[in-house]
């Protein structure tokens, strides 16, 4: 910033110097006239745009707008030397001539955001560039200064390559004449870009567009009158050059304008949230109308979940600002608290938008609380919506396993025993085969029933409580177990139901997937409420959104209003740990 | 001559139990099939007479695979059979075309005679 500051205070005091230098040129003219009146308009445009223009470049360094109206102002005063008799001066001057309306019309269409939006905007662009340039500068080749009716007693054009003022005279009116074609279609481009503001906006942007829209119109109007002649060439009517002086102060009294009624809104939004609760408005809504942005959305920051949500308690992701929307952080005591999504225009009030932000910070608070019980709610209901299509999968599989275990085996037994019973009298030897056989089918049948009965719950937890349940998954598992911790007296039957079910499912991916050679599960119970914690010294690397296991767990526990966190760094083993509030019973 | 049956169900367990008691009663058990497609390859192949059919089969319903091979004149005599109660299935059974229904634990030679006749 201070080699910008450096760089613009040097353009200040070139932009001076050149206005210095334009008063002995302008005053000893053999060709302007009135002399005094010429001089004042050159320094008044001259000095007025690049000092408004390198203030806001100073203060807006990201929006072009500063910057061209510098360069308005600086070529310009350039521009001033073609009053001098000297040839070389009279062809810098007149080859400066036109740069000024051409930067001036750049600076309009990519008003107030800096960009240009529109394929019309970007063609007049390209066109004045092209205009301002190459076509100004082509005609100076041919014409010689002495032969024109005001500058008799000019030096020669050092650069002449022809005289062939018929030459000239074409290319001149080929130059003015795609000059006025452009300057309409500017006045076209313009009027489309305030038809699309809102009615709050225009006001702010009204007198830039305006009196730069008028300078542009009157020089066409001058170049239609008249596509010949020095003066034209050089710089246009006197009713454009009013115009165009009134630029600079249209932009600055614009500006102002836009902040005093973003600033005001400010202050009713403030004056809004301290109102009683019946005339208190939406902050959202608030804030999108002291910014003039109704898509102006709060974000707010989730501690717990490290993560912004929306007012709904949704997940949001907030804009990367590259494209035309962005953020501005509100903190509260140093943490982050909301982020007010807008329009990336607004990027350049970002000052007042912290300002409003923190004026809001309490409303703001409040309002976060809300939306953190809201994603809360919704949480759980998404949670208890898992649990209950769990439960319906679980009955399937319930249904199936009967189904094909122990129903088969049961069909089975019934048509041996059958068989047994139709052969007892005449062949007691097969039918004391089939009744041996029917037995295995029948210890088959109960082994395979206890089994599904220890998965539908498991008898021990409830008769003798979780160490015991806990010894026997132990026990039943290949990998060896070290049970640190159990406490000694019974847990409810809700945090033991979901303690047992946190330690087998652990222990079950433990066997399948960890490749551990030893697992610890302590219990413990302190400060209301209970953690239970399995870890292994395997590969580690579990992905707890991936496995509908864990995260069945992980809704058992939610419903408790626990919490599951899984610690699982590739090649560092795995530690899974439920925090479930236990009241003393 | 023995009636020729065919025995389809996904449970071996089930099929060797099956033709056991169906041998015993002097049916002959010409094949033996997991499930629908090689059922209708197999009725297609040995054209038996009676064919056991279990309803819940692992790729084809058993009612479809009854629709399909009753219906003309050398057709199958098609017996449903489940290990879950004929009553859970309503009138699906007589609309698939199948001659009845017997539960599995209930399957016996003089039980499927009485179909037959």
């Amino acid at each position: 910033m201070i080699g910008l500051r450096r760089a613009l205070i040097a353009l200040g005091a070139g932009a001076f110097a050149l206005g210095l230098a334009a008063i002995p040129v302008v005053l000893t003219s053999n060709h302007v006239r009135p002399r005094g009146l010429a001089l004042a308009m050159f320094l008044a445009i001259g000095w007025s745009f690049t000092s408004v223009g390198l203030v806001l470049w100073w203060k807006r360094p990201q929006n072009p707008a500063g910057m061209l109206m510098s360069a308005v102002g600086l070529t310009w005063l350039v521009s001033s030397l073609s009053a001098s008799s000297n040839g070389y001066l009279i062809f810098i001057g007149l080859a400066f001539g036109a740069l000024p309306y051409g930067l001036l019309g750049l600076m309009l269409l990519s008003f107030p955001d800096g960009r240009l939006h529109t394929r019309l905007e970007w063609a007049v662009a390209i066109g004045a560039v092209l205009d301002v340039t190459i076509l100004q500068w082509a005609p100076l080749f041919f014409l010689q200064f002495a032969h024109t009716s005001d500058c008799r007693r000019c030096q020669a054009n050092p650069l002449l390559i022809s005289d062939d003022s018929s030459l000239f005279h074409l290319l001149q009116k080929v130059n003015t004449g795609l000059a006025v074609i452009l300057i309409a279609a500017l006045i076209v481009a313009l009027v489309k870009r305030w038809r699309s503001y809102r009615p709050r906006e225009r006001p702010a942007l009204a007198p830039v567009l305006w009196t730069g829209g008028a300078a542009l119109a009157a020089l066409a109007a001058a170049f239609t009158a008249a596509l010949s002649g020095l003066n034209q060439a050089s710089g246009g009517s006197a009713v454009s050059d009013i115009a165009l002086l009134l630029v600079p102060y249209a932009f600055l009294g614009g500006m102002l304008r836009s902040r005093f009624t973003r600033a005001g809104a400010v202050s009713e939004l403030v004056a809004s949230l301290n109102a009683a609760p019946e005339h208190r408005r939406g902050l959202r809504d608030a804030l999108a109308d002291a910014f003039g942005d109704p898509s102006l959305v709060l974000a707010y920051w989730l501690p717990e979940r490290e993560r912004y949500v929306d007012a709904a308690g949704r997940d949001i992701t907030l804009p990367d600002g590259s494209g035309h929307r962005t953020w501005t952080p509100v903190e509260r005591n140093g943490a982050p608290l909301a982020a007010i999504v807008h329009d990336a225009s607004l990027a350049e009030e970002r000052d007042l938008l912290e300002t409003a932000g923190a004026a809001a910070g309490l409303a703001l608070e409040n309002e976060r609380l809300h939306v953190e019980l809201r994603a809360r709610v919704e949480e759980l209901e998404r949670s208890r919506e898992r649990i209950i299509e769990a439960g319906l999968a679980e009955r399937r599989k319930l249904e199936r396993n009967l189904h094909d275990g122990a129903q088969q085996r049961l069909v089975a037994l019934a048509l041996t025993m059958r068989l047994a019973h139709d052969r007892v009298d005449h062949d007691p030897k097969g039918a004391r085969e089939l009744l041996e056989e029917a037995a295995v089918e029948l210890d088959s049948a109960t082994s395979e029933l206890r089994e599904l009965a220890r998965g539908i719950h498991p008898a021990v937890l409830s008769e003798r409580g979780l160490p015991a349940a806990v010894k026997a998954l132990a026990s039943r598992v290949p990998v060896p177990v070290q049970i640190v911790e159990t406490p000694a007296e019974r847990l409810p039957p809700v945090v033991e139901t979901a303690g047992y079910y946190v330690i087998a499912e652990a222990l079950t991916n433990i066997t399948r997937y960890a490749h551990a050679s030893t697992a610890r599960v302590s219990v413990s119970r302190n400060n209301g409420s209970v953690t239970v914690e399995v870890t292994d010294d395997g590969d580690g690397g579990a992905e707890p959104a991936q496995g509908t296991g864990l995260r069945g767990l992980a809704d058992r526990v939610a419903a408790l209003d626990g919490r599951l966190e899984v610690e699982s760094s590739a090649g560092h083993g795995t530690t899974i740990r439920a925090r479930i509030p236990c009241v003393s019973s | 001559m023995a009636r020729t049956v065919l025995i389809v169900d996904d449970h071996p367990s089930f099929r060797a139990s099956a033709r056991r008691v169906l041998e015993d009663a002097g049916y002959e058990v010409i094949g033996e099939a997991p499930d629908g497609a090689s059922a209708l390859a197999a009725i297609g192949a040995h054209r038996p007479d009676v064919v056991l059919l279990d309803v819940q089969l692992p790729d084809i319903d058993g009612f479809d695979v009854a629709a399909r091979v009753t219906g003309h004149d050398d057709a199958p005599v098609v017996v449903l059979t489940s290990s879950r109660d004929g009553s859970d299935f309503g009138g699906m059974v007589i609309r698939s075309g199948a001659r009845g229904f017997i539960a599995k634990a209930e399957l016996s030679g003089p039980r499927l005679e009485a179909l037959l006749t």
